[in-house]
């Protein structure tokens, strides 16, 4: 399952999680990302039990936004240990991402 | 529920047409994306000897052949441009501009009519380059946005980023005349590069520079690596194995987009290798 992530949780579901974490970076007015929306979904649903996977609407959380960075969405990026370990800018096919996400699990 | 073809094929010209008939012939419900004249390079050609079965030919005159051909077969050109096509595991979704259209497979013979890209254009890509600047104008409120843009739809969307961006600089890289609102700044001159450190910082001219936060190049036609993301290039073409299968499942390739020589015999050539390897996709899924 894919979760929501607001500003206040994300320090503790993302920079302090022990697990692979995906967040996927998204905005309503974006084309893209409703495309990749569900293609993140089924990816949750195959790895979902060795990752953890979050959306965020950059929009609401600018701030977060602003720290990572974001200049272009929709942008998946990867975390473990706290620590980005892999950034995906624009939508990936589903294959794709599923072997980008596995390098990390 | 939206209908779900077979094979979409995105393009009109000799490799994109031999793909549609024989994937006609072989049954499939197809649809077809291009233009009336098939192909610019074609309509243009003012003599053509190496195109087998047909000595001294106009351009022209063969494109009427084609169209007979086509015609006599039940294809119809959809006249839509695509502007991107979502891989998404099962099918592929084609957008256009607010249409959307689903296929199990595709084949893209799109030719080779874009222009080159700037230096730096891909290495700040997603940092700073972008190119749909309604999608990603949002994230620049406030900041400073350079578009560079090569035909008057650019003009439509400058507008719009003007109302968010704190400044905007317009570079058009065609004549005419401008239908901008005031805010915008247009700049005549060359770009030649685009320079920055981790995200994009500057727009090197050929006379002059400006600082910017990010950069949206608008053209007419996509490079394929945009058109489909994630699809694998080889240098400017596509890269295919000798099926003319692709790096995507499902996605096939044909004629100039995959490679020189840029000849109409191989371009239809491939035409119909991609679409007897679409065809045998598809009885395997």
């Amino acid at each position: 399952m894919v979760k929501e992530l607001v500003g206040l949780n994300f320090k503790q579901e993302v920079i302090d999680a022990d697990t692979t974490t995906v967040v996927d970076f998204w905005a309503p007015w974006c084309g893209p990302c409703r495309m990749l929306g569900p293609v993140i979904d089924e990816l949750s649903q195959e790895i979902g039990d060795k990752a953890n996977f979050f959306k965020i609407n950059v929009d609401e959380n600018n701030d977060i936004a602003q720290k990572y960075r974001i200049s272009s969405i929709p942008c998946v990026i990867v975390f473990k240990g706290g620590q980005i370990v892999d950034t995906m800018v624009g939508f990936r096919p589903k294959q794709d991402m599923q072997n980008i996400i596995s390098k990390h699990l | 529920m939206t209908q779900r073809y077979d094979i979409a094929i995105v393009g009109s010209g000799p490799a994109a047409l031999e793909a549609a008939i024989n994937a006609k012939i072989r049954n499939k419900n197809i649809i077809i994306f291009g233009n009336k004249d098939f192909s610019g390079k074609l309509i243009k050609a003012p003599k053509i000897n190496n195109y087998l079965g047909f000595y001294d030919i106009k351009g022209t005159e063969l494109k009427n052949h084609f169209e007979e051909h086509i015609k006599n077969m039940g294809i119809q050109i959809t006249e839509e441009r695509i502007d991107s096509i979502y891989a998404m595991g099962e099918y592929f979704a084609l957008m256009a501009n607010q249409k959307q259209y689903e296929a199990k497979t595709i084949i893209l013979a799109v030719g080779m009519e874009y222009g080159k890209q700037l230096k730096g254009e891909e290495g700040f890509l997603g940092r700073g380059v972008g190119y749909c600047a309604t999608c990603d104008a949002p994230l620049y409120k406030g900041k400073s946005v350079t578009i560079i843009g090569y035909n008057k739809e650019a003009e439509e969307e400058a507008n719009y980023v003007s109302e968010l961006a704190a400044e905007l600089h317009y570079i058009p890289m065609y004549k005419g005349e401008y239908d901008l609102n005031d805010k915008i700044q247009v700049i005549n001159d060359k770009p030649i590069e685009i320079k920055g450190d981790e995200k994009v910082k500057k727009v090197i001219m050929e006379n002059d520079s400006i600082d910017t936060d990010g950069v949206f190049i608008l053209k007419d036609s996509i490079p394929p690596g945009q058109l489909v993301p994630g699809l694998e290039m080889e240098d400017e073409h596509i890269k295919v194995n000798k099926n003319m299968v692709t790096n995507i499942k499902g996605c096939f390739a044909a004629g100039d987009c995959t490679g020189k020589p840029y000849q109409y015999m191989k371009a239809a050539g491939e035409g119909q290798v991609a679409a007897l390897s679409a065809v045998e996709y598809l009885s395997e899924i």
